[in-house]
């Protein structure tokens, strides 16, 4: 069974909202919540997602593109949109998965790790959200590196899985002072071993108000390099008939 | 809704001109704005160039080796050849097309015998319409239901081909669906070959069939029934469960008051060399189906698939018995004298029993292992069948670029001689097979 790749990103739904000024005294809960609203503004969601790999010369290994229609309670519906992808769907309710090949037409249940099958962890960061996923620890202020822009004071948090079936059981955050916009992150796996590094690059570094982009060094295997960028965004609610596993079948209609 | 070749015809040069809208868009189309996939208009177009090499080995045991030996040319064996396939997809406005288009170049057994072929065919062609909660469809369609990967008993519908050495688009059937979705469950009615004659037979064979689908948490269910025009009613039913991060269960089963089969006349009415082919259409009454399975993925990207099942669709073990003895009847008239061409024929004639049903034999059991390494995904299946030990092997690698994937396996079939799938007419296949989407 080779199932697609990091289709997971769909969920990313990276879209934005202002993060506003917050509390001075910061609590760990609503940094998290805040660092999430820069990746997703709103709880439903149409994303075009594109995801380029660079090899570690730079040449593109290859370039995946998602519409994905994130929805209120972890839901998403994932259409894979390349060419060598087109007519491959997955859902994803929950932790409850779903995924359909166009040669067959047949929606299949897949476990948690089958998900991962492919580009296993970008998808997972594409769709984990921390404030429900994990719990944090502030360790305090750090100078920490912005994309594109110069160094800056940071919050540095520690964040501990606190439900099954996320890919990276522990997580080093550094997000910003003032508006807790995400900066970049350590990605630990089950072993301890750090998987990857993410940088976040945002619509503006002196005031920024969503992630664009996210770039994803691995650390462990091939060295390759992965940006998501965040193409589109735009509120959408989907009918709940889209979110029926048995659903997949049909085409939904993207305008 | 069967399409005649002109029909066939037309609506493939319909994607031909919308693929090449679709590569002048793409020509023009500033990649930073315009998305991968291609759409003119409101149309959705894609598609898929194929070739593959295909080197069968075949058999020295079974009944067409047995015919050819008695006198050569009776039987037609498998070749090595390349084909080349065109898949072209369109879809917008309601309407749903995937065509393809195949060039085959078979050798021979002499240079005056190779073959080419030229053919096409829709895999689907309908309309649809959205609405809402309700779902409707006609034409020629794709569906395919039930939970397992070697073996669905439960596919009433398009009763796809299994265990293929490479998945390739399917050929839907001609279907009207009406289907009604909300939350959590869906319902389907269908009518499949709605105007097929009643001496259709098997897939073919005119049917209303009704799949009810119930989400409950980790696990999925499924109710089915099926009243085919001469084979009368079934009933079916399935559930998939994820029960660990790691770990999916399924089973299926499905009861059939019949099943349309080949078999055999028995008894006194086949002795000796006949003028006839006593391989006919049959059917079996209350047969039953059964399959139970699951699938195991380690977080290294390492998967397990095994499944068992018993198809009572498939020919018995008495069945199997008198059709070796059969083979060796027959084998003994040739070196007594008998006509060598009548007995090669009737030695032909045996290798109906192969298509009698999906499944060889009524138990089965089959293991797959794969790992998926970057671009790289090898694979190895085992089929075994526990009544004569037969086993088909298969060996697979398979490498994903970013537009072109490459693969390559191997097929082999083994066992005791008594086996059935030693005796099948090809003993291994090599087969080399690319494709790229546009």
């Amino acid at each position: 069974m080779k199932f697609a790749p990091p289709w997971l990103v769909a969920a990313v739904l990276a879209a934005a909202l202002p993060g506003g000024a917050l509390a001075q005294t910061p609590d760990v809960a609503t940094m998290l919540k805040a660092a999430d609203k820069f990746r997703a503004s709103a709880d439903n969601l149409q994303v075009e997602t594109q995801i380029t790999v660079l090899n570690a010369d730079g040449s593109q290994d290859k370039e995946r593109r998602y519409t994905v229609f994130a929805q209120a309670k972890r839901q998403s519906l994932v259409l894979m949109q390349s060419p060598a992808e087109k007519g491959q769907k997955v859902l994803m309710l929950g932790d409850d998965f779903w995924l359909l090949m166009p040669n067959s037409q047949r929606p299949l249940r897949i476990t948690p790790m089958q998900k991962l099958l492919g580009d296993a962890s970008t998808g997972d960061v594409a769709t984990l959200s921390w404030a429900d996923d994990y719990t944090g620890t502030l360790l305090g202020e750090e100078p920490c590196e912005a994309a594109g822009s110069p160094t800056k004071i940071c919050w540095h948090l520690s964040l501990a899985a606190a439900r099954k079936g996320v890919t990276y059981q522990r997580i080093e955050l550094w997000v910003g002072k003032a508006r807790f916009e995400p900066i970049k992150a350590d990605l630990y796996v089950l072993s301890d071993k750090l998987a990857k590094q993410a940088t976040f690059v945002t619509d503006k570094p002196s005031a920024p108000t969503m992630v664009t982009e996210m770039v994803l060094a691995d650390k462990v295997s091939n060295h390759k390099t992965t940006h998501v960028r965040y193409l589109s965004r735009k509120d959408r609610v989907v009918p709940e008939t889209w979110l029926n596993p048995m659903f997949l079948v049909k085409t939904p209609n993207l305008e | 809704m069967l399409l005649s070749p002109k029909r066939q015809l037309r609506l493939f040069l319909l994607c031909a001109s919308l693929s090449a809208l679709v590569a002048h868009a793409q020509g023009t189309a500033n990649s930073e704005a315009e998305p991968l996939s291609t759409s003119v208009g409101a149309w959705d177009a894609s598609g898929q160039l194929r070739t593959q090499w295909a080197q069968p080995r075949v058999a020295d045991a079974g009944p067409l080796a047995m015919a050819n030996a008695v006198q050569a040319g009776t039987a037609v064996v498998a070749t090595p050849g390349a084909t080349a396939e065109a898949e072209l997809r369109a879809r917008g406005h309601g309407f749903t097309s995937v065509a393809t288009v195949q060039h085959q170049s078979l050798q021979g057994a002499s240079a005056q015998n190779a073959q080419v072929q030229n053919q096409s065919w829709m895999n689907e062609v309908y309309a649809s319409h959205d609405a809402g909660a309700w779902q409707f469809s006609a034409g020629k369609k794709i569906v395919s239901w039930d939970v397992g990967y070697a073996f669905r008993p439960n596919d009433l519908v398009q009763q796809e081909e299994r265990r293929t050495l490479v998945s390739t688009t399917s050929i839907g059937r001609p279907v009207l669906t009406a289907e009604r979705f909300n939350a959590d469950s869906a319902w389907s009615l269908v009518a499949v070959n709605p105007v097929n004659t009643i001496d259709a037979l098997g897939a073919q064979e005119a049917a209303l069939a009704a799949r009810a689908y119930l989400r409950d948490g980790a696990v999925d269910w499924h109710a089915f029934a099926r009243a085919g025009q001469h084979t009368g009613a079934s009933v079916g039913a399935a559930v998939a469960w994820v029960a660990s991060d790691a770990v999916e269960l399924h089973a299926s089963a499905r009861y059939a008051r019949q099943v349309d089969s080949k078999a055999m006349a028995t008894g006194s009415q086949i002795n000796g060399v006949l003028s006839t082919n006593p391989w006919q259409a049959s059917r079996l009454q209350d047969v039953a189906q059964a399959l139970v399975g699951g699938t195991w993925t380690h977080v290294s990207q390492f998967s397990v698939l095994a499944e068992a099942w018993w198809d009572g669709s498939a020919l018995s073990d008495d069945q199997w018995d008198a059709w070796g003895a059969r083979n060796a009847q027959l084998q003994r008239f040739a070196t007594m004298g008998a006509p060598a061409s009548a007995v090669a024929g009737n030695l032909a004639w045996q290798a109906e029993a192969f298509g009698a049903s999906s499944s060889l034999r009524r138990s089965n059991v089959f293991v797959r292992a794969s790992w998926v390494q970057g671009a790289w995904t090898p694979a190895v299946d085992v089929l075994y069948t526990p009544a004569d030990q037969g086993q088909a092997v298969s060996a697979s690698v398979v490498w994903q670029g970013d537009r072109m994937q490459v693969q390559a396996g191997v097929r082999s079939y083994g066992g005791p001689g008594t086996a059935v799938m030693v005796q099948l007419p090809t003993q291994q296949t090599a087969y080399v097979h690319a494709n790229w989407s546009f």
